[in-house]
């Protein structure tokens, strides 16, 4: 009997970080109400609290779970000795799975509780850390410009969020990422070449 | 295939090599791990992570720093000190 419980507990625990990761995805973080999502998961509203004390811990539960996943998921798209481009490739992939939720992260992260911020220094860092990994024989080789790893970072981070926080301009109603993906992969590599002048986008 | 996090670090194990020593039995990663194997200190974790934070993003130190210890206080080996 006690089993069963502990079980039910654990599903409607469960039914709530699910429900909680779509309202936020769909609507925000900032703006979904515990009794929006108790009402999604078919709880009453004293039931979230029994799960998470305060909105609180909810988000920050709902943070820690959903990240989890796209790291742990880049992680295994990224096999050891991957190429350059395919260390991209598997970063768009791992986003893209839950592209409307860390769009709503890195948007609203200011403003989240502090474990947001540190949550994607997390992640950055690690996909960071495949990069430098795909980078270092090409640097050595002089086939890649030898640039800093954090400016390296930066720079295609900084476009892949831009793309992300304007997806309503660059793919209405779709996947920015799996729209303008490509496109970003050929270019970012195209600046770190140190003889590549060709035309793009073309 | 594992499915483990470091508990020092909290990097996905997902492959025998991942785990310090090669072995899937540890719970900790091959970046937490000493030169005999034994894994870190607090103190080496902390100074391992930020310089990563800071190598990897360009970072301030002190943000860095303030970023690791956040990160720390939620991984299995450290949240209880």
């Amino acid at each position: 009997m006690a089993a069963t419980r502990q079980k039910q507990k654990e599903q409607t625990r469960s039914r709530l970080l699910r429900c909680a990761f779509e309202l936020f995805s769909s609507h925000g973080i900032t703006t979904t109400k515990t009794v929006d999502v108790a009402r999604e998961a078919g709880v009453s509203h004293g039931t979230v609290f029994v799960h998470f004390p305060t909105r609180d811990d909810l988000v920050a539960a709902v943070i820690s779970e959903y990240t989890a996943r796209i790291v742990r998921r880049i992680h295994e798209l990224v096999e050891s000795g991957a190429t350059l481009q395919a260390v991209l490739a598997a970063h768009l992939e791992g986003l893209s799975e839950h592209e409307a939720f860390y769009t709503r992260l890195i948007t609203e992260g200011p403003i989240l509780p502090p474990i947001a911020r540190t949550t994607l220094i997390g992640i950055q860092s690690a996909i960071s850390y495949h990069l430098a990994e795909a980078v270092e024989k090409e640097m050595t080789r002089g086939s890649i410009r030898n640039i800093p790893i954090h400016l390296l970072f930066n720079t295609w981070i900084g476009l892949v969020h831009h793309y992300l926080c304007n997806r309503d301009l660059f793919a209405p109603g779709q996947s920015v990422l799996k729209r303008r993906g490509q496109e970003l992969i050929v270019h970012y590599i195209g600046l770190l070449s140190p003889t590549d002048n060709k035309e793009e986008g073309s | 295939m594992t499915q483990m996090k470091c508990i020092s670090c909290g990097m996905p194990m997902t492959k025998a090599e991942d785990h310090a020593k090669g072995d899937p039995a540890l719970d900790y990663c091959f970046h937490c791990a000493r030169p005999d194997g034994s894994m870190n200190s607090y103190e080496e974790a902390l100074k391992g992570m930020t310089g990563f934070i800071t190598k990897t993003q360009g970072l301030d130190d002190a943000a860095a720093q303030d970023a690791a210890r956040a990160m720390m206080a939620n991984l299995p080996a450290w949240k209880d000190r």
